[in-house]
């Protein structure tokens, strides 16, 4: 069974105050009669004794006339409501005794005993030639009705007692426990994730007080917490999401590419087989006599060569058109992460990646998914150099201010410097001269295109960057493509003009 | 009479162009690749090559450019199969045929033709390639 705070304190104090006040009744109950029945019994004795003493100086036994009015008077002052003297066997009473009381013999004080009420004292008195005892009885109920008024007062001061203490006890528990509410409240609200609330415990109670201190600093830690991972995890659902639309655009742009390599394919045969069909039909014609069937047909079939010229044309175009890069001004560094990233997944264990990154590096103006084609590109390209055997590629940023290539007369303002180096075999200066001609492969059919760095090539040309080939036999080869830096970009560092040693790994 | 050399992997090309040569008063040779054209121009005396420059065994604008250095009297037009316009910008399927164009150019080529092509612009190629003087050929 399980009690509130409050009930646990409430019941807590009735049960103390039902063991305590009983007892607290009873002892009271036996003080107050023992102090009444005290106070009753020397006023008793004192009468009696100050009545004993007169007539043992007075000569009142002489006359029982004297004695009569003697004993009336002591009943008349209220003193008691009887009185007898025996004088050497004589008894005399007062004629105002009570009705019913006769003489019962010496008895204590009995506070509610049964029928007798009155209290009976005998004096010896000491007279030449007498012998006799003065015989009093006094009433104790009035005596017994004082106490039970003095016990039942008592009662209820005693029930007025226990009244305040329980609602003090009920007072102090709420005090006590509604602090104690309130963090309950508290933790459960945090429990339930609901933690934005700044907890302010109002309690005199020192240790409920530091308690709520305690709890409220844990929120406030769970608050900050709380923060760096939505942060975090806004972050990577940021870079999630401009990994998707890379990888999306990559995708893209390759469906593109190969629509345009085949359309171009296409095109190159058709222009093939429409070259001899117009020279043919031309030769044909000029033979041919004007205003003969002849002649008009030959005309029919240089008109439907070159309808099919325009419609190779339009596949061109449109293939032109749908691959448009839309450049942009960008930083290379998370393309370049993100090419890495891929491309270790792609390369055996046997090939070591290395990775020479420390930017910020100054914009450029490029397009993402085309500069990742680039760096993967090169990547393959460098990775196959390696014949399957082991060995490193490395791929890394820099800047330099190198003057390498003057783009329309503009002032030269240094470049961003992608550079991908292999450990491969290295290429002789003849291979290195053609190898961006489209086709051209030292690999053989089956091993690629041979379109892979014409169209690096290619695409650093559209963005205005150029190509450096670094390549001798056994010494491997490296790769840099120099971006031209976008002036008005704010990264632009005149502290990054000089390229890093780091990168040049040969 | 000129003699005229055409190199071309397409039979259909290579008739065609001697059909239309022959019928403009050339003397016509043609070879399949640039290893036969050599031949042919070390055994004859050509005026002008008219050479394809996507070829096998020999790539067409090594052929153009031996000949322009074993040659250098011979006139050479280069052909190229692709689309029939220029890119503003970059596209993958034009680098065969602007790239191309442009190592023929620089490897002695004195006037280039794009397919397909009329009677007329074959005429106005070889023209224009005899009426380029012998200082513009680039060499390297």
């Amino acid at each position: 069974m399980k009690f509130s705070i409050s009930a646990s304190i409430v019941i807590a104090a009735i049960g103390i105050h039902a063991i305590v006040l009983p007892a607290l009744y009873f002892g009271l109950n036996v003080v107050v009669s023992r102090s009444h029945l005290n106070v009753f019994v020397q006023h008793v004795r004192t009468l009696s004794r100050n009545l004993a003493e007169e007539l043992e100086l007075s000569d009142a036994l002489d006359s029982q006339q004297r004695v009569l009015d003697t004993l009336d008077q002591a009943i008349l002052n209220g003193d008691g409501d009887f009185a007898e003297l025996v004088d050497n066997g004589r008894e005399i009473r007062s004629s105002l005794n009570a009705p019913g009381i006769s003489w019962q013999g010496r008895q204590d004080f009995t506070v509610g005993s049964g029928s007798g009420h009155e209290y009976f004292i005998a004096l010896p008195i000491s007279r030449p030639n007498h012998s006799a005892e003065l015989r009093l009885g006094f009433d104790e109920r009035p005596t017994f009705e004082e106490i039970q008024v003095a016990m039942r007062r008592t009662l209820w001061v005693l029930v007025g007692y226990l009244g305040a203490a329980v609602a003090v006890a009920i007072v102090w528990s709420y005090r006590l426990s509604r602090p104690v509410v309130e963090l309950q409240h508290a933790a459960r609200k945090i429990a339930e994730g609901d933690y934005v609330q700044t907890l302010r415990l109002r309690t005199g109670i020192l240790e409920l007080h530091r308690l709520g201190n305690d709890l409220e600093y844990m929120r406030g830690e769970l608050v900050g917490v709380n923060k760096r991972l939505q942060v975090e995890m806004r972050d990577k659902q940021l870079a999630e999401e401009r990994h998707r639309e890379l990888e999306g655009r990559l995708r893209h742009r390759q469906r593109l590419e190969t629509v345009g390599t085949l359309a171009g394919g296409i095109a190159h045969e058709f222009n093939n087989i429409l070259l001899p069909i117009v020279l043919f039909a031309e030769a044909a014609l000029a033979e041919s006599p004007e205003h003969s069937s002849v002649h008009e047909d030959l005309q029919e079939i240089l008109t439907q060569a070159n309808r099919a010229k325009i419609i190779v044309d339009k596949i061109l175009t449109f293939s032109r058109d749908a691959g448009a890069p839309a450049l942009e001004v960008m930083d290379l560094e998370p393309v370049v992460r993100e090419a890495i990233r891929l491309f270790s997944v792609l390369v055996p264990s046997s090939v070591e990646v290395h990775v020479n990154l420390s930017g910020p590096y100054p914009a450029v103006r490029a397009d993402a998914a085309m500069t990742m084609q680039i760096i993967m590109n090169l990547c393959t390209n460098a990775y196959q150099s390696l014949g399957g055997v082991n060995g490193t590629v490395s791929i890394g940023l820099s800047t330099s201010s190198e003057s390498v290539v003057e783009v329309g007369g503009s002032p030269n303002i240094g470049h961003v410097v992608l550079s991908v180096a292999d450990s491969g075999h290295g290429m002789d200066s003849a291979t290195v001269d053609r190898i961006f001609e489209p086709f051209f492969t030292t690999r053989g059919v089956s091993a690629g295109t041979g379109l892979g760095l014409s169209v690096v090539h290619g695409i650093a040309t559209s963005f205005g960057a150029t190509i450096s080939v670094d390549s001798a036999i056994g010494r491997g080869t490296t790769f840099k493509v120099f971006f031209p830096v976008v002036l008005a970009s704010p990264v632009v560092q005149a502290s990054a003009a000089i390229e890093s040693p780091n990168n040049d790994l040969g | 009479m000129k003699n005229v050399l055409v190199i071309d992997d397409e039979p259909a090309i290579r008739r065609a162009l001697r059909r239309v040569l022959e019928s403009a008063g050339y003397s016509v040779r043609v070879a399949e690749n640039g290893a036969e054209g050599i031949d042919e121009l070390k055994n004859l005396p050509i005026d002008i090559v008219i050479a394809d420059i996507i070829m096998p065994h020999m790539h067409g604008v090594d052929a153009i450019k031996a000949i322009a250095r074993e040659f250098p009297q011979v006139r050479i037009v280069a052909i190229s199969g692709g689309g029939n316009f220029r890119p503003a910008e970059y596209k993958p399927h034009t680098i065969v045929t602007e790239a191309y164009l442009a190592a023929a150019m620089a490897a002695g080529a004195h006037a280039v033709l794009t397919k397909p092509f009329s009677t007329q612009d074959v005429m106005l190629a070889m023209s224009a390639a005899f009426a380029d003087s012998e200082g513009s050929r680039t060499l390297d």
